[in-house]
């Protein structure tokens, strides 16, 4: 159905691969994760190949993306932070990446599954557990223990403190999906309103314009909020792996 | 000093900022449950002790989700930071 705005998140085996009873299909879904890496991969690596000392126009994005992210780690994280750089650069430029190809009319939207999201929160949370116990041993618990508590009140807020941070991937993957979700359903919706008044003949014509304008402006608030919310991402990430390297500031 | 995530960017664009802010602080919260109850459905299933698991957690879970929000807003002091006394974080506002 033409006007479904639910239609286009349908995942679609392109080729269908079982193994072990288990569903590994190369899905619209994988196929559009590829061409994301590939799209990023293919830009920086065409636009810093000519290496010139005055950057050209591309160049300089690539340039800009790449000072952007490391003065955003070195604030958030400190110059030991920057052992994470490669990390926080790879899962910006996907994100983004990911968010503006979805962008295109027909393109299917990476992020705006709440598994992809989920995942690549977990891989952050992941590397923030394991890099604090491995750097500081059981002092990463600390991250915990607010200081200046009564003791009667300790166990309640070292649990919700432990809730809270559980909670951190959640909130993380859900904030993307769900921006990335609703943006585009808006943007289905008033795209539809058009070719249904449309039909209704010359006085449908006329309304249609109001929606039209509608879902051009709608458009450009998309490509805001893909680059804010890889930016969020981006961010959040810098903050919880600062946890990681200094669990008690 | 980590920079509000959100800071530069939304904060100008009046109505879209109102939304970002409204899914961000609602996915804050709504997080805080889930993993509540999560944990306290968990603890019940393996330890049998329902349904007690599951309400300590949903109300650890909404302090939690409280949290999340008041940290994501700034009133609260970070993770692991140290706070004053009163412990308010007060100095950070």
């Amino acid at each position: 159905m033409a006007n479904d705005p639910i239609h286009q998140f349908q995942i679609s085996k392109w080729i269908p691969i079982e193994i072990g009873g288990l569903d590994f299909s190369f899905t619209n879904s994988s196929a559009f994760m590829v061409a994301t890496v590939a799209a990023a991969g293919a830009f920086l690596f065409l636009t810093t190949s000519s290496r010139g000392l005055v950057p050209g126009r591309l160049q300089s994005i690539s340039e800009m993306a790449y000072e952007f992210i490391a003065s955003m780690l070195r604030d958030a994280a400190g110059s030991q932070g920057m052992r994470f750089f490669p990390f926080v650069f790879s899962l910006f430029m996907f994100v983004l990446v990911a968010n503006l190809l979805g962008l295109f009319p027909y393109f299917f939207t990476v992020t705006s599954h709440i598994i992809v999201t989920f995942a690549l929160a977990l891989l952050v949370i992941g590397t923030v557990i394991v890099y604090g116990f491995w750097k500081h041993g059981l002092g990463f618990l600390k991250l915990f223990v607010p200081e200046g508590v009564p003791v009667v009140l300790m166990p309640l807020v070292i649990l919700i403190e432990i809730v809270s941070f559980l909670s951190r991937p959640i909130s993380l993957s859900v904030r993307l999906f769900a921006n990335m979700l609703a943006g585009h359903i808006t943007l289905k919706v008033f795209a539809g309103f058009v070719t249904s008044l449309s039909a209704l003949g010359a006085v449908g014509v006329a309304g249609a314009v109001l929606p039209l304008i509608m879902t051009v402006a709608i458009t450009g608030l998309e490509f805001l909020v893909a680059f804010l919310q890889a930016y969020v991402f981006a961010v959040l990430t810098c903050m919880y792996l600062n946890d990681a390297l200094h669990p008690s500031h | 000093m980590p920079e509000k995530p959100d800071g530069g960017a939304g904060k100008t664009q009046g109505g879209m900022a109102g939304f970002g802010n409204a899914l961000k602080l609602s996915s804050e919260f709504i997080a805080g449950i889930g993993v509540g109850v999560g944990l306290g459905w968990f603890i019940d299933r393996m330890a049998g002790t329902s349904p007690w698991g599951l309400i300590i957690f949903l109300l650890l879970g909404f302090g939690a989700g409280v949290l999340n929000v008041l940290r994501s807003v700034g009133q609260v002091a970070e993770f692991g930071a140290k706070t004053p006394k009163d412990g308010k974080g007060s100095e950070k506002k």
